[in-house]
């Protein structure tokens, strides 16, 4: 198993502060803690530098130059730290070991828990440390324990078995025994004092939007997750885990009539709103209010998509996407009918 | 009065034979792929010559028969231009690596497929569909009637005084034509839900699926008739708790009102009880998991504890929220999985209930699947091993 390690320019012997500037650089073998890692069983065929203040001033530049060397080296895991506490050093190392994953070069970082670097690392691990060099001899074994079971392609267990800090993906596993057991057990403890859970909550709460100063005087726009769509989904809306959203122009229309619009969400028997998809997108009503003058002007077109099963991070996407264009088309406000 | 329920031999299972359909007598371990599934059912029959799942609310009395390790599959091809818009992929893998995701594997399946005659409309495909199954289940039980039982289990609570009293919360769905869960044969949301029931009438018929929404999440009969909750609870009972009940809700209740109304006449029916603790279990997807928050909510703030059961679904990429409600008080929860984690790709020798699944690929060269598309993988009543944990 061959093994790359990345240290900064004081961790490889090339100097302090004043050689924070040094440009990436590649060195043969195992340099400063390397040695350390080589004791616990990582062969280090080759240790890669790069000054703090060049990483962090130049962050493009390093992390190319630091990658051609890794892509020459094509070593079996990147080690990267410790780097303790110092932010500027975890960052890079963070970095680094994250564009190594993305490339399919399995890594390891290692470095205090509230660095910075943590949150750079991405799908990489990072194995914890104290936050100063005094935690060196406690860190090298841990951090070598995981680069041998990366580099050997050993299927890794959880961040607790393995002693990685949780990057916060889920992975399925087979419990030892069934839910409804786990859930008893949870229950009983609860109920003697000691509450535990096996996932936590936390949601984006979104707090509403102040009222609309006067909305005699607002564009307004329709927008749904409905999966309403012109009859017959000239585009192709999915039914469900949507990948994308839809404008349609209204060019006038007064409602949404069941010959010509209809909903493809899955996540409902839509069989009665579609005899009349004004139930879904309220046009019919929204036109009668624009009539009255109680709002300004109906926004043109009409913005769709299917909410069920789509991840936060899609839904999200859309959301921005379209409040984008409706900032910039002058809308302000949204009437926005869910399922 | 104690409930029995009398295990038979395998051996024992009848002629399977349903008018219309195609049906086929899977042994354990062929490495098959079911898909279109709709519901699993044991087969059980009444000594008595009442129905095994009685319509006149009184399930959970007097004995009944059951066939040991094996399971109907029921699976049906709906029409295609209603499809779409219903019911979600089901598979059921009895052999490679999706065999972990069901507990049929090593049972024998008698696997019945319906087809779709042209015009046919989906409810009345379905309706069709469960009641040929419930009826097969019944029939093949029926030489039991002649048999002596392999093992009989007695369910009954005597006094268990002193310990933590827990019931189980277990919602129903009820999000109209094809989600339905049934309560004594009718709709959840027309069986008078919330309620309190006998334990024993859970295991014992009384709730039958026909709800085929998201596949993992689905509670299929056969996981009330061998409910893992339930008979935990019972067998804990005068141990470590004192089991004060099962209380059937409604998941799917329509309005903000309806749901909070709902939630708190859920938790009064376990105040009734006596509860000192609920464990909420929890049926589909989407606004059903509100539900169970509203629930899991009402229930604390009436001096309950609980523990509320239910599956993730996480881009398997992401590190963002992965549930689909959430309340402050649900500070104790089992996660039976993340549904959006894929299954490796194989390839059965066979595929039963049809040969391509409904996002049009092979079922029999299908590639990698999700969890969600696996019937009762992720069964937010706790009944597998299933969890998902953090990496």
């Amino acid at each position: 198993m061959r093994a790359v390690h990345y240290v900064n320019q004081f961790f490889a012997g090339l100097g302090g502060e004043d050689k924070a500037e040094t440009p990436p650089t590649r060195l043969d073998g195992a340099m400063g803690p390397g040695g350390g890692l080589e004791a616990e069983g990582v062969e280090i065929v080759a240790t890669l530098t790069c000054g703090d203040d060049y990483f962090a001033e130049h962050e493009q530049n390093a992390l190319a130059a630091l990658l051609g060397h890794l892509r020459e080296l094509r070593p079996d895991v990147l080690v990267a730290g410790p780097a303790f506490g110092s932010g500027r050093y975890g960052y890079a190392c963070g970095t680094l070991v994250a564009a190594a994953v993305a490339e399919g070069i399995p890594a390891v970082a290692a470095m205090h828990p509230e660095n910075p670097g943590v949150d750079a690392s991405g799908k990489a691990y990072v194995v914890p440390t104290a936050v100063n060099v005094a935690g060196m001899r406690d860190a090298l074994p841990r951090l070598a324990k995981l680069a041998l079971a990366l580099g050997e392609r050993r299927e890794l267990g959880s961040a607790e078995e393995e002693g990685y800090l949780v990057r916060g993906f889920r992975r399925n596993y087979i419990a030892e025994r069934t839910g409804a057991e786990r859930a008893i057990e949870l229950l009983l403890g609860k109920l003697a004092g000691e509450t535990r859970t096996e996932v936590g909550g936390g949601l984006d709460r979104v707090d509403p939007p102040v009222p609309v100063a006067d909305l005699s005087q607002a564009l307004v726009a329709l927008v749904t997750e409905a999966g309403c769509v012109p009859q017959g989904n000239p585009d192709r809306l999915q039914s469900v885990r949507a990948q994308g959203w839809f404008r349609y122009e209204l060019n006038g229309e007064d409602t949404l009539a069941s010959a010509r619009y209809e909903s493809v969400h899955g996540g409902f028997d839509v069989t009665l709103a579609n005899e009349d998809p004004n139930r879904l997108v309220p046009l019919d009503a929204a036109r009668a209010l624009e009539r009255e003058g109680r709002i300004g002007r109906l926004h043109e077109a009409l913005y769709t998509t299917t909410g069920n099963g789509t991840p936060v991070v899609v839904a999200t996407k859309f959301g921005r996407e379209i409040a984008g264009e409706l900032k910039e088309a002058g809308v302000g406000a949204v009437l926005l009918s869910g399922t | 009065m104690a409930w029995e329920l009398a295990s038979f031999s395998s051996n024992l299972i009848g002629e399977a034979r349903v008018e219309g359909a195609e049906v086929e007598i899977v042994p354990p371990g062929a490495p098959v792929r079911v898909t279109h599934v709709l519901d699993a059912v044991e087969p059980r029959v009444r000594p008595d010559g009442r129905p095994a799942f009685p319509m006149d609310g009184k399930a959970g009395e007097g004995r009944t028969n059951r066939l040991d390790g094996v399971v109907v599959l029921s699976c049906l091809d709906f029409a295609a231009e209603e499809r779409p818009l219903h019911e979600q992929e089901a598979i059921v893998d009895l052999g490679g690596p999706g065999a972990v995701h069901t507990p049929f594997a090593d049972e024998t399946c008698v696997v019945i497929s319906f087809y779709a005659p042209d015009g046919a409309r989906n409810e009345q495909l379905e309706a069709h569909a469960r009641k040929q199954t419930l009826s097969l289940a019944e029939r093949l039980a029926q030489q039991t009637l002649e048999a002596e039982p392999e093992q009989v289990e007695a369910f009954e609570l005597g006094e268990a005084e002193g310990l933590p009293r827990v019931a189980a919360l277990i919602q129903l769905s009820d999000l109209g034509p094809l989600y339905y869960q049934y309560v004594y044969g009718s709709p959840a949301g027309q069986a008078g839900l919330p309620r309190v029931v006998d334990p024993a009438e859970v295991l014992d018929g009384a709730i039958t699926c026909g709800e085929y929404h998201w596949a993992a999440m689905r509670n299929p009969t056969v996981f009330f008739q061998r409910n893992a909750l339930v008979r935990s609870l019972y067998r804990d009972h005068g141990g470590r708790l004192d089991f004060a009940g099962v209380v059937l809700m409604r998941g799917y209740e329509q309005s903000a009102a309806d749901k909070q109304r709902a939630a708190e006449a859920a938790a009064a029916r376990a105040r009734e009880l006596g509860a000192d603790g609920v464990i909420i279990t929890t049926d589909a997807g989407g606004n059903s998991h509100t539900d169970v928050m509203l629930t899991c909510r009402a229930c604390e703030q009436a001096g309950i504890r609980t523990t509320v059961i239910l599956a993730e679904e996480t881009d398997p990429e992401s590190t963002r929220p992965i549930l689909t409600d959430w309340v402050p008080e649900a500070d104790s929860i089992v996660s039976t999985g993340n549904v959006e984690e894929l299954v490796e790709a194989w390839t059965p020798e066979r595929v039963l209930g049809g040969d391509t699944l409904l996002d049009g690929r092979p079922a029999e060269g299908a590639g990698p699947i999700p969890v969600r598309n696996y019937l009762g993988a992720a069964n937010q009543m706790g009944q597998l091993a299933l969890g998902a944990r953090a990496e």
